[in-house]
């Protein structure tokens, strides 16, 4: 067997792999590569040749500015709620779905029907929803509940304010969860749940040593995904929050991205911004994996 | 195998050089209509003499944010102006005005923009120090004549570094409406004249006990919600040469106007929702729930459409201690971009934009006239009236490229005294520190 290829045989893959390569060089890489320049200048738009080499400071700038910290901590806020309570609850969904129920194909489609719904309308609804003065959530809190002795202007407080975003990424990413978790269910033999009935195992045994077991791809699969959106949360932020609102105390990472390139000109800065979410998103991956490579062991 | 190997190749190859080309290619109008075969084509039928002046057929790129009447108003003006330009082609793009900015500043960044552009006044400084707009006054032949009968308010929106970058189009300031209905109710037959009179009346009507109900209500916190109270109490953001706001944005008069403000807040005579997520004023002011608000003559159209049995009732901005009104200028510029191919017939466009015609065939669909011989003009709309009166006394905002910045930094001053974490004065003083900064780094 011939072990080393000489550079003849390459020809043909390289030409084969040139359609997409170029695709990814000229749309992906290359951009990429280009905002990667512009985090160290400060840059002038419509004349490049007038920018002025920075160095790092755009990436200083960020990390010790008040705003850019905030930003950093809403955004690991949301990604550290959200993702828990959707694999939760995204785990109960699909146990149940999994379940010979009478309408199960109707569930199926219900809970998956928010997946689908389009991120600007729905955040639109929770903003109304969540109306500080003619609000539903308030009329049932107030009114009918009498939790709360007058309305709650969830928009006014910078905590508060995540509240319907949170609400909002639970309700409509639950859906995907399960359906994620259901494949997974479906690949567990019947036979192992069989055995463990012999064995006298109760459903909760069966769960903790069987089910959540053969899930661990699926979950791993999940938490990076999921993280990995976390991360990158706009349209709710932007929608909601009209560009951090208040006190730009409600800001994530990339609704101050866009704000400091397409409403404040200053490119250098939102692309240092960029990077330093990539680095993040990167890093958290990382370690990711490998804290779900360690538990398998 | 061998050659079926090398034909696809070939074919990955070719799909390659079709990916390449079709980017680079410059993008061509599909035919609307196959040639008619008994026809001769017309290319054939050589001109036996060469045209002696050919006038090139100029197509220029207009690129705008009206609304739909409006635009469909722009259609009879393009039409006009071609007729009397032949040669010249108006071709427009409408944008939503959210996305107007990346969408400039994405086709600057690609090097292929439009010629014209019709912006909002407060981007002119921005863009023009970015190098993209072409400057005016030295360029345009009919610049003396068409700036000697605008508006000096709106012209100043186009100022900046000792040059003009643009026309003032259209403007629009804001005033007072009031409620009838509210009013009358509440036994109050006028609306207020001065602020000390708008404050008694915002406190006078506030929550009837049947009902959550406002004297006053703000959309935000933004400067442009303020800013007609404020310019009224004679509050400055900085001095006329943009050196300092120190003394301006903190001065005794900035500082009374949102004290008042807060005041009001304070005793719920202002509606919250200006902290956010509230009703909105449009809505809130039609149904009764705040009896004054401050907005612009586009409520006119807004109001037609959703609450047509609504009266809507029009004042001026009351009056502060020295006895004058004042409000915010608002409105859009014409601008030709620098980095046109067709500068030449861009500025024909602008021109006749900015001609007499023009600007009272806009007007009939709410655009706001910039040319002061159009005051009293017969075939302007009767609600005109009350807005051309108060931009005689109208200001404009500080006509500066980090404006954005100057912007958020009093809306922040001024969530912080709603919220009671400072005074008016601190917030304000902290605003003055902000703002300086911005001036010294640019």
């Amino acid at each position: 067997m011939q072990t080393t290829r000489r550079f003849s045989d390459w020809i043909p893959i390289l030409i084969f792999l040139l359609p997409g390569l170029v695709l990814f060089v000229l749309f992906f890489l290359g951009p990429m590569l280009y905002s990667l320049r512009i985090s160290f200048y400060d840059w002038k738009i419509v004349h490049p040749d007038q920018s002025i080499f920075l160095g790092f400071s755009n990436y200083q700038k960020a990390l010790s500015d008040p705003i850019f910290q905030r930003a950093t901590l809403n955004t690991a806020a949301y990604t550290a709620i959200t993702v828990i309570v959707k694999m939760i609850l995204g785990l109960a969904v699909a146990l149940l779905l999994n379940q010979s129920l009478p309408g199960r194909t109707f569930f199926r489609v219900a809970y998956y029907l928010p997946v689908i719904t389009s991120w600007v309308i729905v955040s639109l609804l929770f903003e109304y929803m969540f109306n500080g003065q003619a609000g539903l959530v308030n009329y049932v809190l107030n009114d009918i509940f009498h939790f709360t002795s007058k309305d709650v202007l969830w928009f006014a407080d910078p905590i508060l304010t995540l509240v319907p975003i949170i609400l909002l990424d639970i309700w409509k990413g639950v859906g995907w969860t399960a359906i994620i978790y259901l494949a997974g269910l479906q690949s567990i033999p019947a036979e192992l749940y069989e055995a463990a009935r012999v064995d006298g195992a109760n459903p909760l045994d069966q769960l903790r040593y069987i089910t959540w077991p053969l899930l661990r791809s699926s979950t791993v699969f999940l938490t990076v995904v999921l993280v990995i959106g976390g991360l990158n949360a706009y349209i709710s932020f932007q929608l909601m929050t009209k560009g951090g609102n208040p006190l730009d105390l409600t800001h994530s990472i990339l609704t101050l991205m866009y704000e400091a390139t397409f409403s404040r000109l200053d490119f250098g800065y939102g692309a240092a911004i960029s990077y330093l979410l990539t680095i993040f998103v990167f890093f958290i991956s990382l370690i990711e994996l490998r804290l779900l490579k360690q538990q398998a062991m | 195998m061998k050659t079926n190997r090398f034909t696809l190749a070939f074919v990955s190859l070719l799909a390659t050089c079709a990916i390449l080309l079709a980017a680079c290619a410059p993008a061509t109008p599909a035919p609307t209509q196959a040639p008619v075969a008994t026809e001769p084509p017309a290319a054939t039928e050589a001109p036996t003499t060469a045209p002696t002046e050919a006038p090139e057929p100029v197509t220029i790129q207009y690129w705008h944010t009206h609304s739909d009447a409006e635009a469909a108003q722009l259609d009879e003006v393009i039409a006009a102006f071609e007729e009397a330009n032949p040669g010249i082609q108006v071709e427009f793009t409408r944008y939503a005005y959210n996305d107007f900015k990346t969408a400039l500043l994405t086709a600057i960044s690609g090097g292929d923009v439009p010629d014209a552009v019709r912006m909002d006044i407060v981007w002119v400084p921005e863009f023009a120090n970015e190098g993209a707009l072409m400057q005016m006054d030295g360029n345009l032949p009919e610049f003396e004549s068409i700036t000697s009968d605008t508006f000096p308010g709106p012209l100043a929106t186009n100022f900046w570094n000792g040059h003009y970058y643009g026309l003032p189009l259209d403007t629009n300031t804001q005033v007072l409406l009031w409620n009838i209905d509210i009013f009358e109710a509440a036994g109050v037959s006028a609306p207020p004249a001065t602020m000390e009179e708008f404050a008694a009346v915002a406190c006078t009507i506030n929550r009837s006990p049947a009902e959550t109900r406002y004297g006053y209500a703000q959309g935000g916190t933004y400067f442009w919600a303020p800013a007609p109270i404020f310019y009224a109490m004679g509050g400055k953001v900085t001095d006329e040469e943009i050196t300092t706001a120190t003394g301006y944005v903190n001065g005794p008069e900035s500082v009374a106007a949102f004290t008042m403000l807060k005041d009001l807040y304070d005793q719920s005579c202002m509606s919250p929702n200006l902290l956010g997520g509230g009703i909105a004023t449009d809505a809130g002011h039609a149904e009764g729930t705040y009896a004054m608000i401050i907005d612009g003559p586009w409520m006119v159209d807004i109001y037609k459409g959703n609450y047509p049995d609504f009266e809507v009732n029009f004042a001026p901005i009351p009056t502060g201690p020295d006895g004058t009104t004042s409000s915010v200028v608002g409105g859009e510029d014409v601008v030709i971009m620098d980095g046109s191919q067709n500068k030449d017939a861009a500025m024909k466009w602008a021109a006749y934009l900015l001609g007499a015609d023009a600007q009272k065939m806009m007007a009939a669909v709410g655009q706001m006239p910039t040319l002061v011989s159009l005051i009293g003009d017969a075939s302007l709309p009767p609600y005109f009236a009350v807005f051309q009166e108060q931009l005689k006394t109208a200001q404009a905002r500080v006509p500066h490229p980090k404006w954005s910045d100057m912007d958020n930094a009093i809306s922040n001053a001024y969530q912080r005294m709603l919220r009671g974490e400072q005074t008016p004065q601190e917030a304000l003083d902290q605003a003055a520190t902000e703002i300086d900064a911005l001036i010294a780094g640019s």
